[in-house]
C-alpha cells in the first residue's frame, strides 16, 4: 500500500506539470481560437536558455529570470505569427500551423541544444515540502500543482469575471468582428501567448531534472497536456486541471510495476482514446460547417 | 473509367516508363537511381498522407507508425520464410496497417479534424515507445529482407518501387473520381452538405484512414527490401510530423506533390550535406515551406499546375459530346401527403425556436414555407433533415417515421435540402459534384438536369462558378437524386430579377419532371405567389396562417408579420 502511495506521489509534479500545461492550452484556445501544438515547445525554449546560461557559469536565479523571457518571447513570437497570417484561419488551419511551427522549433531546438547530448538542468527547488502518511512530497510537486491550480483560478476569473475575458470569449473565432468593436485583440493576443509563455516555460524548469531533459522530450509533453485539455472538452479549466494530475499519479503508478513500466508514454494515448470515444457517445454537428 | 481520369493515368504511366527504362538502361548514374528509390518509397508514404490529409483535410500525425507496422509485418514474413515472396509480403504489410488505421480514425469521427491531431501524435509517441524495444525481426541474426530476383540490383529494385507507386498513383487517381472520392472533398468541406447528399461520414473518413493506412503500410514494406533492415528510428514520431510538413508543403494529394515531397525529403538533405551544412535544418525549411502553403493557401503543385494551365492555351468547351435530351425519368409517387409534420417544437436552451409547428406537402404539389427572417424557416428544414440533435413532434416521410434515422439516412430515403450558403467544395467540377448528390446519373441525364437549369458545362470546375449559379447547381443536384421530397432554402437568394422568373417556372416543373414534392422556402413574395400551391407563414416560431397563397397573403397577421406593423398606419 505505501510502496503504491510513494509512486502514485512521485507522478504528483509530472501530473501539476500536465496540468498546467493542459490548463495553458485550453486558455489558449479559448481566448485566441488555436489548439497549440507548440505549447510545451515554447516552454522548452525558455528552459534551455537557463541551462545554456547555467552551464555558461551564470547565477541560477537570474538565470531562472532570463530564461522565462525567453519562454515569453518565444510564446510571441509563435503568437505573431499566429494572429499576423492566420488571424480569421479556421481551426483545423490553425492547428496545421502550430503542428508545422513545432517541427520547426524542434529541429532549430536540437540543433542549438546538440541534439540527444544530455545537459546538466539544475534542480531548481530540491527537497521534501512535508510528509504525506509517511511518504515525502516535493517541493516541486507542491510547486507545479500550486502554480496549476493558480493558473486554473486566475483563468477562470478572468473570462468569467472580467469583462475583456467575456469580450474575447464571445469573439475568440472572429477577432475581425472583436477589432470594429475597439477590443485590441492584437495586443491581447500576444498577452495570451506571453502569458501562456511564461507559465509553461517555468513548469518545465521544474520538471526538466526529472526527465532526460533533451529538446525533443520536452516539447513532446504537449502529448500529456492536450490529452488533459480533451479531458476538460478544451472547455472546462478545473477538469482539465483535474485530468493533468491524474494523468501524472498513473503514469507514477505504472512506472512501479515493472511490466509495465516501460510502457507508460503509451497512457497519455489510452486517455486521449478512452475520453474522445466518450464525449461522441451522441452524434452532433460541427457548428461552424 | 472517365476520360479525365484515364488522361491523368496515361500521364503518370508515361512518365514513369520513361524514368523506369533511364534507370534500368543504366543512363543514370547508380547512386542516383538509389537516392530515386528513395524518393519514390517517400512518395508512397506522402500519397498515403496526401489521402488523409489533403483530401478528407484531417491533421494526421502517425503515418510513419503505419509505415512502421508495415514494414515489421515484412521482417516478420521474411525470418517466418512466408510463401510469396517480397511483393506479397508487401501487401499484407498494408493490410496489417489497415486495422491500426481504423482504431485510430474511430476516436474522430463524429468530431472536429483536430482530435485526430491529437489521438495520432499521441498514437505516434506511444508507437515510438513500443518500437523502441522491439529490434527488427532478423537483425540478430543478420537476416536481410531479400528483394525479388528479378528486382535485386539498385536499378531493378527502383524499377520495383516504381511500379508500386504507378499502381497505387493510378488507382487514387480514379478513386478520387468516383462518388468515394468526391465525399472526401465533400467532407473536407463541409460535413453537413455531404450528409444531405447521403453520404455516410463515417464511412466516408474511415474509408479513407484505412486506405491511407493500407498505402503507408506499403511504402514501410518497400523501405525494408530497400534497406534490407530497420531501426525504430526510421518510423519515429520526428518522421511523421516532418512528413506531415512536407506533404503541406508539397500537397501530396497530387501524384507530382508526392514526388515533389520525396524529391524535398530526400536531395535537400543530400544538398545540405554535399554543402558540408548540417542536415537537421531541412526540418526548418520544411516547417517554413508548410506555414507559407497554408498562408496562402496553395500547395507547391497546385502553383506548378496554375502556372502551367497559364502557358497552356484553356481547352475550348467541347459542344456535343453528349447530348442533353434525356433527363432523368421521374419516380412514380403515389398519391397522398408525401411529408407530414405534427407538433414539431424546437428548443434552442429557453429559446423556442418552433413551438408546434404542423405542416402537410402533398405528393406532386409545391408548398411554400416562408416568414420573416428569424421564424424558424431554416431551423424546421435541420429538423425535418436530420441535422437538429433533438426536437419534439413527428416527421413522417410518406407513412414513414423519421425519428431516431441520421441526416445521411434521411437523404437516402427521400429527403433532401439545399443551403442558403455556398457548400459545394471547390475542388469538385460541376459533373462530379452531381455524381456525388446523384448516384447512378448518366453522362446524358447529367447534361440534360444542368441544362435544364442553364448551369455550366459538366468539365467545370466548381472553384470557377459564380455563387449565383452554385445555389442552382444545389438545386440541381438535389433534384437529379429524385427523392420524394426537396426542401429548398431561399434557392432565389441572390439571383437576378429575370433569373428568379425562369428558377419559378422550373421550380414548378419540379414535380411533374422528377417525382419529387417541394417545400420552398422563401423571401421572394412573387416566386412563391407563383409556384406554390399551399402556403404556411411562420413567425416567432409559430405558424400564423396557412392555405391557398392568394388568400394567406392578403391576411392582416401576415402583413404585419413582414412589416411589423398594422397596415393600416403605414397608410396613414
Amino acid at each position: 500500500m505505501n510502496a503504491l502511495l510513494t509512486s502514485a506521489v512521485a507522478g504528483l509534479t509530472a501530473g501539476g506539470t500536465y496540468a498546467l500545461l493542459g490548463v495553458c492550452a485550453v486558455f489558449t484556445y479559448r481566448l485566441v481560437a488555436v489548439v497549440n501544438f507548440t505549447g510545451a515547445a515554447i516552454g522548452t525554449a525558455g528552459t534551455f536558455v537557463l541551462i545554456a546560461l547555467f552551464e555558461a557559469g551564470f547565477p541560477i536565479w537570474p538565470s531562472v529570470l532570463a530564461g522565462i523571457a525567453a519562454g515569453t518571447l518565444t510564446g510571441v513570437a509563435v503568437g505573431y505569427i499566429m494572429t499576423r497570417w492566420f488571424g480569421e484561419a479556421g481551426a483545423s488551419t490553425k492547428a496545421a500551423v502550430t503542428v508545422a511551427l513545432l517541427v520547426g522549433l524542434m529541429a532549430v531546438g536540437l540543433r542549438l541544444t546538440g541534439g540527444q547530448h544530455p545537459h546538466n538542468m539544475p534542480e531548481l527547488l530540491p527537497g521534501s515540502a512535508f510528509r504525506l502518511a509517511g511518504v515525502e512530497v516535493t517541493i516541486a510537486s507542491v510547486l507545479t500543482i500550486g502554480l496549476a491550480v493558480l493558473f486554473t483560478i486566475l483563468s477562470d476569473l478572468f473570462l468569467n469575471r472580467t469583462k475583456v475575458g467575456l469580450n474575447l470569449r464571445a469573439l475568440a473565432d472572429r477577432p475581425m468582428a472583436a477589432e470594429l468593436l475597439g477590443v485590441r485583440v492584437q495586443l491581447l493576443s500576444l498577452l495570451v501567448w506571453g502569458m501562456t509563455g511564461a507559465f509553461t516555460t517555468f513548469a518545465l524548469m521544474i520538471i526538466a531534472p526529472q526527465r532526460s531533459p533533451n529538446f525533443m522530450t520536452l516539447s513532446l509533453l504537449v502529448v500529456p497536456a492536450l490529452a488533459a485539455a480533451l479531458v476538460g472538452a478544451f472547455r472546462s479549466f478545473w477538469w482539465t486541471l483535474a485530468g493533468g494530475i491524474a494523468l501524472g499519479i498513473v503514469e507514477g503508478l505504472a512506472s512501479s510495476i515493472d511490466s509495465i513500466s516501460q510502457y507508460r508514454s503509451a497512457i497519455p494515448f489510452l486517455v486521449v482514446l478512452a475520453v474522445l470515444l466518450w464525449s461522441q457517445r451522441e452524434a452532433r454537428w460541427d457548428e461552424a460547417r | 473509367m472517365k476520360r479525365a481520369s484515364l488522361r491523368a493515368s496515361l500521364v503518370i504511366i508515361v512518365v514513369a516508363l520513361i524514368a523506369g527504362s533511364a534507370a534500368y538502361a543504366g543512363l543514370l548514374p547508380s547512386y542516383w537511381v538509389f537516392l530515386g528509390t528513395s524518393v519514390l518509397i517517400t512518395g508512397v508514404a506522402l500519397q498515403s498522407l496526401g489521402l488523409v490529409a489533403g483530401r478528407t483535410g484531417m491533421i494526421a500525425l502517425c503515418q510513419m507508425s503505419f509505415t512502421g507496422v508495415g514494414a515489421w509485418t515484412v521482417g516478420y514474413l521474411n525470418i517466418a520464410e512466408a510463401p510469396g515472396g517480397l511483393p506479397i509480403w508487401i501487401l499484407v504489410g498494408g493490410l496489417a496497417a489497415v486495422p491500426f488505421g481504423v482504431a485510430i480514425g474511430l476516436p474522430a469521427l463524429r468530431l472536429r479534424g483536430i482530435n485526430l491531431a491529437i489521438v495520432t501524435l499521441s498514437f505516434a509517441t506511444a508507437f515510438d515507445t513500443i518500437l523502441a524495444t522491439m529490434t527488427y525481426p532478423g537483425q540478430t541474426d543478420f537476416l536481410q529482407v531479400p528483394r525479388p530476383e528479378l528486382f535485386d540490383s539498385d536499378e531493378g529494385y527502383f524499377v520495383f518501387v516504381l511500379l508500386f507507386y504507378v499502381a497505387i498513383a493510378v488507382a487514387l487517381e480514379i478513386i478520387s473520381r468516383t462518388r468515394l472520392g468526391a465525399s472526401w472533398l465533400a467532407v473536407r468541406h463541409s460535413e453537413r452538405a455531404a450528409a444531405a447528399h447521403g453520404v455516410s461520414i463515417a464511412t466516408a473518413k474511415l474509408s479513407a484512414f484505412a486506405i491511407s493506412a493500407f498505402v503507408a503500410g506499403i511504402s514501410g514494406g518497400l523501405l525494408a527490401g530497400y534497406l534490407g533492415t530497420l531501426v525504430a528510428e526510421n518510423f519515429s514520431m520526428m518522421q511523421s510530423l516532418s512528413l506531415y510538413a512536407v506533404s503541406v508543403m508539397a500537397g501530396a494529394h497530387f501524384a507530382e506533390g508526392a514526388i515533389i515531397g520525396g524529391l524535398l525529403v530526400v536531395m535537400f538533405p543530400e544538398l545540405l550535406r554535399r554543402l558540408d551544412w548540417p542536415q537537421d535544418i531541412g526540418n526548418v525549411f520544411f516547417a517554413i515551406g508548410a506555414t507559407q502553403a497554408l498562408a496562402s493557401g496553395e500547395t507547391m503543385s497546385q502553383t506548378f499546375r496554375r502556372q502551367f494551365r497559364k502557358l497552356l492555351p484553356a481547352p475550348a468547351p467541347k459542344a456535343g459530346d453528349a447530348t442533353g435530351q434525356n433527363l432523368p425519368k421521374a419516380v412514380e409517387r403515389t398519391a397522398g401527403p408525401a411529408l407530414t409534420i405534427e407538433g414539431l417544437t424546437v428548443r434552442y436552451g429557453s429559446v423556442v425556436a418552433l413551438n408546434n409547428v404542423s405542416l402537410k406537402v402533398a405528393a406532386g404539389t409545391v408548398a411554400g414555407l416562408i416568414g420573416p427572417n428569424g421564424a424558424g424557416k431554416s431551423t424546421f428544414i435541420d429538423a425535418v433533415a436530420g441535422f437538429l440533435s433533438s426536437y419534439q413532434g413527428s416527421v413522417r416521410l410518406g407513412n414513414k417515421p423519421l425519428e431516431g434515422v441520421p441526416a445521411h439516412q434521411r437523404a437516402r430515403v427521400g429527403v433532401r435540402r439545399t443551403w442558403q450558403t455556398n457548400r459545394i467544395a471547390p475542388e469538385l467540377t460541376v459533373g462530379g459534384y452531381l455524381a456525388l448528390a446523384a448516384k447512378g446519373l448518366s453522362a446524358g441525364e447529367t447534361k440534360a438536369v444542368l441544362d435544364w437549369l442553364d448551369c455550366p458545362h459538366p468539365d467545370t470546375l466548381m472553384a470557377s462558378v459564380d455563387a449565383g449559379t452554385r445555389r442552382l447547381l444545389d438545386v440541381a443536384g438535389v433534384v437529379a437524386a429524385r427523392p420524394a421530397v426537396v426542401l429548398l432554402d431561399e434557392p432565389a437568394a441572390g439571383q437576378s430579377h429575370e433569373e428568379t422568373l425562369r428558377l419559378g417556372q422550373r421550380i414548378a416543373e419540379i414535380p411533374k419532371l422528377f417525382g419529387s414534392a417541394v417545400l420552398l422556402v422563401e423571401h421572394d413574395m412573387d416566386l412563391v405567389r407563383a409556384v406554390c400551391s399551399e402556403v404556411t407563414v411562420l413567425d416567432f416560431g409559430q405558424v400564423i396562417a396557412a392555405g391557398p397563397p392568394a388568400r394567406v397573403l392578403s391576411e392582416r397577421a401576415v402583413k404585419k408579420a413582414y412589416l411589423g406593423i398594422e397596415e393600416e398606419s403605414v397608410a396613414a
